[in-house]
């Protein structure tokens, strides 16, 4: 399978406090990727070198085949970007922001784009400046999907909308990817939206992907324990154990990662009784990977 | 129809539109020769992506509930009368399976279950 987004090596470095060290990164054609990530941790950074406003010290990044920097004009001609913060000139109207978008890209649906300004509610006449935070999230989405991207980067695009904007968004989106198979790159924090959609999920923290997988691997894999009688040590595992806290009576609750069925054996030779084994949703997931990724220190 | 699918579950949502679909079909909800809607209808209805409800539809496919025809869509077959009752004994059991796992969390005995059941079916009976 061929990847829309490929990052190897990549070291970036912004002043002293923040960097990027050895990001490997793959986002294969036609996936729904769920980019997440704690607030700091590098996903708009990242974002900004793969589209490239920003300049790593060293790797290399492939978007759609091409290299950035040198073949990011051609790339960017084919990649819908809806920034985390709207970049629109407040003083134009709906319609001349359309426009002025429109020249930019040879692909522009002027019909598509139509039928989404009416969905969407949006006002030829209204001014961006005084348009709501809806509206403004509505036509940057509007902007990223009239160009028929092949590649479309998300970066919380529906972050502080209301659940029916949202909706709305998601919906124009969807339909885009069915119709043309493209491929999205969504950074978000609101985990049940990338739940319904993502079939690839990378976590970033602090300036490093901690886990790349695809969704249902990472849903599947990741459990809670509900142990009796275990031993004080455990010695070799066939899971990985990323936490054991005590539960109540003799009971222990453990977090464990690689988790499959026949390892209850596992557990009874070690003289312990295994009460339950409790699913774990995308969210409980991701936080229980960051604490482990961090250790003790968190 | 779909009102039960939960992303938050570990069954993949493509297994949980499929086996949906099944349950319709054993029902006779859904009839031979009426078409499924469109992989893009439905995953804009569902808010999913639309490579899974693709993937649900060739499951349903290979196990022959379906058939897919290039261009107009796909549509439910004539799943033979013995077929639809052996798919409704699988479900009546994983109706229970999954009744009788969480009854063991909970600590229910198999008396207090029997009991509840005959409770519940008489109501429904009368």
């Amino acid at each position: 399978m061929s990847n829309a987004v490929e990052i190897r090596d990549l070291h970036y470095r912004a002043g002293k406090s923040f960097e990027i060290r050895e990001l490997a990164l793959n986002v294969p054609t036609g996936s729904m990727y769920g980019f997440l990530g704690p607030n700091g941790s590098g996903k708009t950074t990242t974002i900004r070198l793969i589209l490239g406003l920003l300049r790593a010290q060293r790797g290399t990044i492939t978007v759609l085949g091409g290299r950035v920097p040198e073949e990011t004009p051609r790339i960017l001609a084919r990649t819908g970007y809806v920034p985390e913060s709207p970049h629109l000139y407040p003083s134009l109207t709906v319609a001349e922001a359309m426009r002025f978008h429109a020249a930019f890209y040879p692909t522009w649906d002027p019909r598509w784009a139509a039928d989404l300004q009416e969905t969407f509610g949006l006002e030829s006449q209204s001014l961006v400046g005084r348009l709501s935070k809806g509206e403004r999230g509505k036509l940057e989405m509007l902007l990223a999907l009239a160009q028929r991207p092949e590649l479309l980067v998300l970066d919380e695009p529906t972050d502080g909308l209301d659940p029916v904007v949202r909706r709305d968004l998601l919906t124009a989106l969807l339909d885009h990817v069915s119709q043309h198979n493209a491929t999205v790159f969504i950074s978000s924090h609101l985990v049940h939206e990338l739940e319904r959609i993502c079939d690839w999920v990378g976590v970033m923290d602090r300036g490093r992907l901690v886990a790349e997988l695809p969704m249902h691997s990472f849903k599947s894999g990741i459990k809670r324990l509900r142990v009796a009688n275990a031993p004080a040590l455990l010695g070799d595992t066939p899971f990985v154990v990323l936490s054991r806290e005590p539960g109540e009576g003799a009971a222990e609750m453990w977090t464990v990662r690689g988790w499959q069925a026949p390892m209850s054996q596992w557990i009874s030779g070690v003289g312990a009784t295994l009460r339950d084994v409790i699913d774990l949703d995308l969210e409980e997931g991701f936080v229980e990977l960051l604490r482990t990724f961090r250790g003790p220190r968190a | 129809m779909f009102d039960h699918i939960d992303p938050r579950s570990p069954t993949p949502l493509y297994a949980q539109i499929a086996e949906r679909l099944k349950v319709a079909v054993a029902a006779g909800e859904l009839r031979p020769g009426e078409s499924l809607p469109s992989v893009r209808q439905l995953a804009a209805r569902l808010r999913l992506n639309p490579a899974t409800i693709a993937q649900a539809y060739r499951e349903l496919e290979s196990e022959g509930f379906v058939e897919m025809r290039q261009g107009s869509g796909t549509f439910i077959k004539d799943v033979a009368t013995e077929r639809r009752a052996s798919e409704r004994s699988d479900q009546a059991v994983r109706l229970v399976r999954a009744m009788l796992a969480e009854a063991a969390k909970l600590g229910i005995q198999k008396d207090d279950l029997l009991r509840a059941m005959d409770r519940e079916l008489g109501a429904k009976v009368s």
